[in-house]
């Protein structure tokens, strides 16, 4: 964890540095003295090798000191404002993609190749096929405009959690339903299921006790992706709806160049990241009886 | 740990949802509205941006401020001051009741105080220019003097007397101690807790009409009415929320459902629309701005002044105005706007007009007829829908009127600033507001060592007349200088202005005391809602 | 038993297929639409950079369905007046537009799919467009296959201290926010003084670059998902039967389970092709996508989204490049589920 987080910090570091322009552009051209001074005051004056060790010792205490784009906040203090809000906003979503996903994936499994298995697939698709802004687009154009159930932007309340959390993790839903569909196929044709079903046992108990449990696998494996993409996800959305997460912090400190901001960003992401990750692993060993744990 | 799972997962779902929605038990505010991007700080001393502006303006006071309608500065801290014979001294008289939010009194040497930090080298302000006019001022920002003040012509007389030395006469003094950047801060607070922490809502000392209660970084900017503040009978927002939303659909959205009274700028796609609405809530105003191109005049082909000169007379502005800007801009002749005579005696010197038979005749006489053995021009421009399609337009234009062949370029803001600034470009796309009401604030950007030059132009008779222009006390004889020295720039074309910005403001009719003018300011202070409830129900549809 | 399988498995993949009708079809349809992408300059289609702000968000119309489009050619030659409409081309679209004005001279169909806001014809955007989307999709998904099923079917067979670093190694590109990077990579390449070397002496211009950072992030989901069917695998009495028999580890990797994977794979492909359209369509959200004045799908519909505003919708500015993305989608999946069926000999009978 600590090698993968060091090895980020120097990958980013260094791509951050040898992209042209600074935090110090602006608009307004500063007089070479007052740059000078700023420069000097972020200490951007330093060889770039001093400038790593300070930044990595930086790193280890926890403390990136202050944003350069949003001059008032710490770093961290950015990060912990920001932070809830993209989580809870990622659990939303999250719980859109997996109710939607595994229902809609076990029912067409079931009912395969009838009306139900061919519409549930075609939605799934749709939601695989538009990008999320443009869902988004639509989706405010419908239920804040033409049927106004839901507030266009904003954050702080259930009615403005619903859109965004929805437009989020429409596409996740359908890759799940699709992942779920596939593996509850190649699971239903297998023997031991056969084995069920001439027991005589009903087709739910057979789908969910005993089918369930090896079908999601691909779905559980996609979960760390999954997770990685609604975090990304959330630069979109949370743009397009106003909401005061991470996501737009992170495109803003990328393109600004807001070193500090950024390599904070950049080291939670990778954080998260591993976490889930590691999580997924972890769950897969449970689930899967043939996967031993390493 | 198997049936762990489940319950730790309904409880995250659970927890994420009561967090999030104990975010909305805020009491509303009186008056919402879309401030753009979220604010880099509130310190006044180093912001530049529109909406840091309207947030210092809310919080803090200056010596003078600016007339809602005319902009005519008026007295603020400072309740009269006396100007010499010469023009070069001002002396500010305080009033009494000038009072910070600690409820200490506003005092001259709070501005001796404040006017150094601002001109310190340390502090890094980016504005500090525009108080070099000052005794002493540039060469104790540029370090020629070290950490002595006392040569600076900034004086407290007494406790409520201000005395300004200035360098030259500058006509519009007045108005520049009322723009934000020379607004006063408290110094036993900046003192005690440092920058940036002074700036936190528990520790920040403010002198405006409003106070800020809480900052939500990309949510919102909470302001309440100040109870300290000199004319706080004339302030009637009690609560205001200052939301940061960038994206001009989004703001649109929030506008359309009532959940913004005004929004700073609409998407361009639907102007036309706006402008036919029955509320007549959206009259784009001319705003003191321009849209220009800059040409890097260091490279061939852009080095001759009539490929230069060709270009610009084959653009068809009123084509851009009309079809991708929408909002009844002025097409630019000039670099400084032309709505600036309504309020000083300044007419603009402008080039050209669009004449596609002049400019192929330019381009035949610099050796490319018809466009032919012409080397490549690339147009630079910050990603942005609207600059994109500007140049997209000016891509056919000059591919139809001239055979010139033109590529595109994108880069983003800040890899955009910094290939301009080391002219690695052949044309970008530029944009310039007016600080104040004066042609100077365009027009010094293109002497040879300013900052701001980034064509590689140099003209020394044109230097010599900004130099003049600067120096001369008689208001009609340093017009005449800047009219000069604008023909010269319009003649030689390192810049070519393509229209003059317009505020796109969107405001509810029940706002009041809210008034289009030539810098698009708007202060909170003076804004009050006035039968919101029939306004609020009918633009609902 | 699979080495005898071979060809055969090839053969009644086919035969099965052909009984699929949906998946025929997107077959079908993803075959036209790759001949009409090859073939777009031959169509009588109109410039899709020809600005004409006189019919700026023209409304899509259906009659008359042809009409002249070129603007009149009077002094000036072909060349300019082809060069305004479609740009520079390379020497093989070029020799195809010159057949097509030799075939259609000025005639073209009318804005059937409207006009976008400088009145450009927004069908002929979306046939150009077409090129360059399904190139940036299926360059760069190969890319990641190639990559992706080597590398986890090593990793899952091999199991063990292997299968840990190789994972770890995969752990830790995956835990980077690969979005920054990419931004980052965008912006350097794209500087001035390293885009003109690149461009001029290798051709390398944004959409390669995109191919590769493309390519090397979805490798790591595909690598991943293969481990994991590895993994499953590798315990089935027919693996142990070949090991049993003497087979080398690459002998078994490649030709025992690899067959085996491929419906997961081809699931995964049917999967990733969409991904990097819609992660182009995603840069194009922020302004890294394609450069204009070339098109993409994305960019189109990240235009479109633009023009849904509460007080006016250019619906026809969403709804075809929509369509047009969701469409190929779609018939992706459909063939992707079709082949699955045909290629699975573990699904006997799939009715």
């Amino acid at each position: 964890m600590a090698i993968t987080l060091w090895v980020i910090f120097t990958v980013s570091f260094f791509l951050m540095r040898a992209v042209p322009g600074g935090p110090l552009d602006r608009e307004r051209s500063l007089a070479p003295e007052i740059e000078k001074n700023l420069r000097e005051r972020y200490h951007l004056d330093e060889p770039i090798w001093r400038q790593y060790v300070r930044e990595l010792g930086n790193v280890v205490r926890l403390d990136l000191g202050y944003s350069f784009r949003l001059a008032d906040f710490r770093v961290g203090e950015i990060i912990a404002q920001g932070f809830p809000v993209s989580a809870s906003l990622g659990i939303v979503a999250m719980l859109f993609a997996l109710s939607l996903g595994l229902t809609a994936g076990i029912v067409s499994a079931v009912r395969r190749q009838t009306i139900v298995d061919v519409a549930l697939m075609l939605l799934a698709t749709v939601g695989i096929a538009l990008p999320n802004f443009v869902i988004a687009g639509v989706m405010i154009i419908l239920f804040v405009f033409i049927w106004p159930l839901f507030p266009a932007a904003g954050w702080g309340t259930l009615g403005q959690l619903v859109l965004p959390g929805f437009c989020l993790g429409a596409p996740y839903a359908a890759y799940i339903a699709r992942l779920m569909r596939t593996g509850m196929l190649e699971v239903l044709s297998q023997d031991y299921i056969r084995t069920a079903y001439a027991k005589g046992l009903p087709t739910r108990t057979v789908v969910l006790r005993h089918a369930l449990k090896t079908a999601v696998l691909p779905v559980v494996s996609f979960l760390g992706p999954a997770t990685a993409g609604i975090l990304t996800g959330s630069l979109v959305i949370e743009q397009i709806f106003a909401i005061p997460g991470l996501g737009a912090h992170f495109i803003q400190a990328a393109t600004g160049r807001d070193y500090t901001l950024a390599m904070g960003l950049v080291l939670i992401y990778t954080t998260l990241l591993y976490t889930m990750n590691t999580l997924v692993d972890i769950s897969y060993a449970y689930l899967d009886p043939r996967v031993k744990l390493e | 740990m198997k049936s762990f799972i489940p319950y730790f997962a309904v409880a995250a779902v659970l927890a994420a949802i009561i967090w999030a929605v104990s975010f909305g038990t805020l009491p509303p505010a009186d008056f919402t509205f879309c401030n753009g991007d979220e604010i880099k700080t509130v310190d006044p001393a180093i912001v530049t941006g529109a909406p840091e502006g309207r947030i210092i303006n809310a919080l803090f006071e200056g010596l003078t401020r600016w007339n809602p309608k005319t902009l005519e500065p008026e007295p603020a801290v400072a309740a009269s001051w006396d100007i010499s014979d010469d023009k070069l001294t001002y002396t500010f008289h305080l009033r009494k009741n000038a009072r910070w939010s600690d409820d200490t009194q506003v005092t001259a040497d709070d501005f001796v105080w404040s006017w150094r930090r601002f001109l310190h080298p340390a502090t890094g302000a980016e504005y500090a220019y525009e108080l070099w006019y000052i005794v002493g001022a540039e060469e104790f920002t540029t370090g020629k003097i070290k950490s002595d003040f006392s040569s600076v012509g900034i004086k407290a007389l007494d406790r409520q007397t201000l005395q300004v030395q200035l360098k030259h006469p500058v006509p519009y003094f007045l108005s520049l101690v009322g723009f934000y950047p020379m607004f006063p801060v408290n110094q036993r607070c900046v003192r005690k807790h440092g920058y940036p922490a002074w700036t936190k809502p528990e520790n920040i000392v403010c002198n405006g009409p409003f106070r800020l209660k809480f900052r939500r970084i990309r949510d919102r900017i909470r302001l309440v009415k100040s109870d300290t503040y000199w004319d706080r009978d004339n302030v009637r927002l009690n609560v205001i929320d200052a939301l940061a939303v960038s994206s001009s659909t989004t703001m649109l959205n929030l506008y359309m459902t009532g959940r913004a009274d005004w929004i700073t700028t609409v998407p361009v796609e639907v102007i036309p629309e706006l402008m036919k609405r029955p509320e007549g809530d959206f009259t784009p105003s001319p705003f003191l701005a321009v849209y220009y191109y800059v040409v890097n005049t260091t490279k061939p082909p852009l080095d001759d002044k009539r490929v230069r000169q060709a270009l610009a007379l084959a653009i068809d502005k009123q084509q851009i105005v009309d079809k991708v800007a929408r909002a009844g801009q002025q097409p630019a002749r000039s670099l400084v706007p032309t709505e600036i005579r309504k309020y000083i005696d300044y007419i603009p010197a402008e080039c050209g007009q669009y004449n596609i038979e002049e400019a192929g005749r330019l381009l035949a006489e610099a050796g490319y007829p018809g466009g032919r053995g012409m080397p490549k021009v690339e147009i630079l421009y910050n990603t942005s829908e609207n600059h994109k399609a500007i140049a997209e337009l000016l891509q056919a234009q000059w591919k139809r009127a001239l055979g010139v062949d033109v590529r595109l370029r994108n880069q983003e803001w800040t890899t955009y600033l910094n290939s301009r600034r080391q002219k690695k470009y052949q044309i970008a796309r530029a944009g310039w507001i007016g600080d104040y009401v004066d042609p100077n604030t365009f027009l010094d950007m293109f002497v040879t060592d300013s900052p701001q030059n980034h064509t590689g132009w140099s003209n020394t008779e044109y230097d010599r007349l900004i130099d003049f222009a600067q120096q001369e006390p008689d208001e009609k004889k340093r017009l005449a200088y800047f009219h000069r020295a604008e023909r010269i720039l319009m003649d030689e074309m390192p810049v070519i202005p393509i229209y003059f910005y317009v505020s796109t403001s969107m405001v509810r009719s029940y706002v009041k005391g809210f008034y289009p003018n030539i810098q698009d300011v708007h202060p909170l202070r003076a804004i009050w809602i006035e039968g919101k409830g029939e306004g609020g129900r009918k633009s609902r549809n | 038993m699979n080495t005898t399988h071979g060809t055969s498995l090839g053969q009644d993949a086919w035969r099965r297929l052909r009984r699929n009708r949906a998946a025929m079809l997107s077959l079908w349809f993803l075959a036209m639409l790759c001949i009409l992408t090859v073939l777009t300059p031959l169509l009588p289609l109109q410039g899709p950079r020809l600005v004409d702000t006189s019919r700026q968000f023209a409304a899509p119309v259906v009659w008359p369905l042809v009409e002249p489009s070129m603007p009149a050619g009077g002094e000036r030659n072909t060349d300019a007046v082809l060069s305004e409409g479609f740009g520079e081309l390379g020497p093989v679209s070029d020799a195809l537009l010159r057949l097509r004005m030799a075939m259609f001279g000025n005639w073209s169909i009318a804005s059937i799919c409207g006009t976008d806001k400088l009145g450009r014809d927004l069908l002929s955007r979306l046939c150009w467009g077409a090129r360059i989307s399904l190139a940036v999709g299926v360059v760069a998904t190969l890319v990641s296959l190639v990559i992706g099923v080597s590398y986890g079917a090593v990793a899952g067979y091999m199991g063990g201290r292997i299968d840990n670093l190789m994972m770890r190694f995969v752990d830790v590109l995956y835990s980077i926010p690969f979005i920054f990077v990419v931004i980052f990579l965008i912006t350097i390449l794209s500087a001035e003084g390293i885009k003109e070397p690149l461009e001029e002496k290798y051709g390398i211009n944004r959409i390669v670059i995109f191919f590769v950072v493309v390519g090397a992030i979805y490798w790591l989901t595909m690598a991943r998902v293969v481990r994991g069917q590895v993994i499953s695998l590798k315990h089935e009495p027919f693996i142990e039967a070949a090991r049993t028999i003497g087979a080398g580890h690459g002998r078994i990797i490649f030709y025992h389970i690899v067959p085996n994977l491929l419906s997961v794979v081809i699931v995964y492909l049917t999967l990733t092709v969409p991904r990097v359209m819609l992660f182009e369509a995603f840069l194009s959200f922020l302004g890294l996508g394609v450069e204009p004045p070339d098109v993409s799908w994305g960019l189109l519909a990240n235009e479109g989204v633009g023009a849904i505003t509460p007080v006016r919708i250019y619906w026809w500015l969403v709804i075809f490049p929509g369509l047009a993305l969701g469409l190929t989608l779609l018939a992706l999946n459909f063939l992707g589920d079709g082949l699955r069926d045909a290629l699975d000999p573990r699904i006997k009978d799939p009715r």
